[in-house]
């Protein structure tokens, strides 16, 4: 019907066809290469659970081939191995098993110290299962989330007719990680599916979604279901898990042979594809489907040369072309060298050999119930048909043989741990990493919880019809991508001001800041500095948090949040002030104006806008105060006008007095500018005269474009951040968070003016107190360079040293225009119990420590 | 559903709506040394918790809550 490409070469696939089955009928067995000793792995589970088949398929690696279908043109290839999985020469590794036991790398490689990094790499090329594809972009998934009454998880026969109870009384999404009813050989199985499955996407309240993994369920009830291009996060109110059961797996000598597979693998072969999956068969039969299994088997043209079965089912077996019966026999070993070659039941507690190419296992039923455990107790979770099933011990656990097929942990490692001393099945996980590969334990979990109960008791096996513990439970219980991970992280919401359209027009370059898009230069930020430095210029600043603190506990409230004096701000003045948290380091900073008695206008930084909102309120209800906080940042914009000529721009724009009586340095007053209501804000951050116009959003255009226009006579430029980073530089203005540290208090950075100790209580205080006794231990300088690179800007980062010592930290770094010198900010230690006032950076310049502000200390040009 | 958090103003909301604020401690210590204890060592108990809960995708009001660590069960609800 088609063809696929295998490892160069092509290979026919027919309708209906999974990659594994078009591979098997092309004569393929070893699907796999072992993940630490490079054993040859064939297809072994076919359900989508082990790890045998997972390849390489369109560059995407780890593809469960036994599940996915094939489609026209697909690449495939098999991982590891070297040159290639067919001849793998570290095939070597598995003869060097007693040098490499488990743990290997806890041990080995210790000593030298200089041959780890070296093993590592040889051991990190030597494993795993397949490069990530270096080229090809990740694509992006998308994120939706869905409330529902009931999700059911898996559509097979519990599954679906779960979901048409359900879907009596509410909303139903029923999700499976294949298509309804693939890879079902036609019979009643198909046809009761086909049926439950018209009847369930009849009904109108139910929603089915193929191709979807659920990935865990976490706690509230939230199921992740990874698909194709998208994360659904689904929110039920309860949820059904019908991911039915894993055949379980077969642990003897020999177990992990291509020609031993499960049974559901080989009827799959025989009854749905049309493969021969061997030619003579040793089959065991402890389940009533291991009965269908065989069927397939014997229809397909298989020579079953014996059948061991359980003495349950012994009279159930077909009564002819079975071979030799074995009642109640055990698979003792399996031999073979690239492939199988000879099976040993026994019998009558002796044992006899079978020349075979196949082995097939139809041992019993292990539930597929993580998804399951990992609810919380009372947690609306249940479990319906053959995931509700009894994890059986029935005392076989194994004496030898693979244990765990992705990480190759056998039998022989597990004793070796427990003779460690890594004795409960928790541990044994943790050190063998048995059930932590691909299959995440569905394979390998039940044998290695046999496994530990059995050695608990001093036993060999575990008695009889008790529960093993498991271990834990966690989310994912399937494989998942980065890219399902990373869903829904490329869709950043980019807050834009009322003055975006008009920053693009004049041809701004644009980027993130504080969760705006905000401009950073309109092209010449050299240009745009002179401007507001020698004449006029405007900024969008509408992106600073803006609050309205009002009622009758809003005096309390700000003279409890922030550290310094605000019971003698008069009304129309507004004041510099620092927020620190509990423990007294600074937070943020802001501009704090009293407008009336209980009625205060405070601005913040742009990015700590919601988190001023949330502290404010927090505090005014901790202290129960009648305070209401209303956030303007969104409601109101805001354009500063700064430069020399501020005042007479605006003078040109309105009729309200702004001179430094009516809107005074460290003041604001309500004026009308170009017909638009502005609370005019005086601010020092440039160091020129500054009017910040807080004005209605939608009215920002409008004042914008009347203000460039009326700015014309003094050839008035826009600034971006760019021109702002060496303007308040100059001033040394500290960035909190570029220049500070996480525990930054007002002395560290040589603002204690900041603070009023005196005041009864504001939030940090006792923190201070405490700490005021502590030596002085760093603290944030303004620098002077000299023998720096070209473009001072590149010591931003670089460390600072005192005798081969790091001492501190360049924070910030550019060349002054104003002063043309090289100047920057930084933190420095104490050394020898004194503060370095000359140090070396990193790249060898020379930074002096100078008083800050660099330009205009007296700040006169500021206060105009 | 998911844990839903009484929000004083608008009820019971998903958690998703919320940030936590921490555990509820006391404004004040009685001096500035217990004030160490205060700020640094929060009781991270194992059963019934009075924690600080802010509804900070819904109306920004800040909600003191008992939750039983152990459960996510919210005292009241």
């Amino acid at each position: 019907m088609g063809t696929i490409e295998f490892e160069g070469r092509p290979v026919s696939f027919e309708q209906g066809d999974t990659i594994a089955s078009a591979l098997y009928r092309a004569g393929v067995r070893t699907f796999s290469r072992s993940l630490k000793y490079h054993r040859r792995r064939g297809l072994y589970c076919g359900t989508g659970d082990c790890p045998n088949c997972l390849m390489t398929v369109d560059e995407r690696p780890a593809v469960h081939t036994c599940t996915a279908p094939c489609a026209e043109g697909m690449r495939i290839e098999r991982p590891g191995g070297f040159p290639n999985a067919e001849r793998d020469l570290l095939h070597v590794t598995d003869s060097l098993h007693r040098v490499m036991p488990v743990g290997f790398y806890y041990k080995t490689f210790v000593r030298p110290r200089f041959a780890w990094p070296i093993a590592e790499r040889v051991i990190r090329r030597a494993t795993g299962l397949g490069a990530l594809p270096p080229t090809t972009a990740a694509t992006r998934q998308v994120v939706r989330h869905e409330h529902v009454g009931t999700l059911v998880v898996g559509a097979g026969i519990a599954g679906l007719d779960a979901a048409r109870d359900a879907g009596a009384g509410g909303t139903v999404l029923v999700c499976d990680e294949g298509r309804i009813g693939h890879a079902i050989a036609p019979g009643t199985t198909a046809d009761r599916l086909a049926e439950l499955a018209a009847d369930v996407r009849s009904l109108e309240n139910v929603a089915v979604l193929e191709g979807f993994t659920a990935l865990g369920i976490y706690e509230g009830l939230h199921v992740p279901l990874a698909g194709d291009g998208e994360l659904v996060h689904v929110h039920p109110s309860r949820v059904i898990v019908a991911t039915g059961a894993v055949e379980e797996h077969g642990v003897f000598p020999g177990n992990d042979l291509p020609g031993v597979m499960l049974g559901r693998a080989a009827a799959g072969l025989a009854g749905i594809h049309g493969v021969r999956p061997g030619e003579r068969a040793v089959v065991v039969v402890r389940t009533g489907e291991g009965i269908d299994h065989l069927r397939a088997l014997t229809a397909a043209g298989v020579e079953v040369v014996a059948v061991a079965v359980s003495t349950a089912l012994a009279s159930r077996l077909p009564s002819d072309g079975v071979g030799e019966i074995v009642v109640d026999g055990d698979v003792l070993e399996a031999r073979g060298g690239s492939s199988l070659r000879s099976v040993a039941l026994r019998r009558d507690g002796r044992g006899k050999r079978f020349d075979c190419d196949l082995l097939v296992l139809s041992l019993g039923l292990s539930p597929r119930d993580g998804l399951a455990r990992m609810a919380l107790p009372g947690e609306p979770v249940t479990l319906v048909g053959d995931a509700a099933g009894e994890t059986r011990h029935d005392g076989r656990c194994g004496h030898d043989g693979t244990v765990c097929l992705c990480e190759d942990v056998s039998i022989h490692d597990l004793e070796q741990a427990w003779d460690e001393g890594f004795r409960n099945a928790e541990i044994l996980k943790r050190y063998t990493t048995t059930t932590m590969g691909p299959c995440q334990g569905a394979m390998c979990g039940r044998a290695l919880a046999c496994f530990a109960a059995s050695h608990a008791d001093g036993r060999s096996h575990p008695p009889e019809g008790t529960d093993a513990p498991r271990t834990t439970a966690r989310p994912p219980t399937r494989p998942v991508t980065l890219e399902s991970l990373a869903a829904g992280v490329h869709e950043i919401v980019d807050k834009r001001t009322s003055l975006h359209e008009l920053h693009v027009s004049a041809g701004a370059q644009l980027d993130r800041s504080g969760g705006w898009l905000r401009p950073f230069s309109y092209g010449d930020w050299r240009g745009e500095y002179r401007a507001v430095r020698e004449r006029v210029s405007v900024m969008d600043v509408g992106t600073l948090g803006k609050f309205t603190i009002a009622g009758p506990g809003a005096d309390e409230l700000v003279d409890r949040l922030f550290p310094c004096r605000t019971d003698d701000l008069e009304p129309g003045r507004n004041r510099y002030v620092l927020t620190l948290d509990e423990a007294g380091y600074v937070m943020d900073d802001g501009l704090l104006g009293r407008a009336d008695e209980g009625d205060w206008y405070l601005t913040s930084t742009s990015g700590g806008a919601g988190r001023m909102d949330a502290r404010l309120r927090n505090l005014a209800d901790r202290l129960e105060l009648d305070a209401h906080v209303l956030d303007r940042t969104a409601q109101w914009g805001a354009i500063n006008v700064a430069g020399p000529y501020a005042r007479d721009l605006l003078e040109r724009l309105t009729d309200d007095p702004i001179g430094a009586e009516a809107v005074p340095s460290r003041g604001f007053a309500d004026v009308t500018v170009a017909g638009v209501p502005c609370r005019a804000v005086r601010t020092g951050f440039v160091g020129e005269l500054a009017f910040e116009l807080h004005h209605p959003r939608r009215r920002g255009p409008g004042l914008w474009r009347e203000l460039v226009d009326a700015g014309r006579e003094w050839d008035l430029r826009p600034h971006g951040l760019d021109a702002l980073e060496l303007l308040r530089l100059e001033k040394g203005h500290v960035y909190l968070g570029q220049d500070t540290m996480p525990d930054d208090t007002p002395a560290k950075l040589r603002m204690s003016w900041a603070v009023d100790m005196s005041k009864p209580w504001f939030v940090g205080k006792q923190a201070l107190e405490r700490m005021s006794s502590l030596p002085p231990s760093r603290r944030q300088v303004g620098l002077e360079f000299s023998g720096g690179p070209a473009d001072t800007a590149a010591l931003r980062g670089e460390p600072l040293i005192v005798r081969g010592t790091v001492v501190g930290r360049i924070t910030s770094a550019e060349r002054s225009i104003a002063l043309d010198r090289a100047i920057g900010l930084g933190w420095v230690r104490t050394v020898d119990g004194g503060f370095p006032e000359r140090l070396e950076t990193g790249s060898g310049a020379t930074a002096r420590v100078v008083p800050t502000p660099f330009y205009d200390p007296k700040g006169g040009r500021m206060r105009g | 559903m998911a844990i839903e958090i009484p929000c004083s103003w608008c009820g019971p909301r998903p958690f998703t709506e919320f940030s936590f604020g921490g555990e509820w401690r006391e404004l004040e210590a009685p001096d500035p040394e217990a004030d160490f204890a205060r700020v640094y060592l929060p009781e991270n108990r194992e059963g019934w918790q009075r924690e600080r809960w802010f509804h900070a995708m819904g109306c920004r009001t800040w909600t003191t809550v008992t939750r039983d660590t152990r459960t996510n069960a919210i005292e009241g609800s």
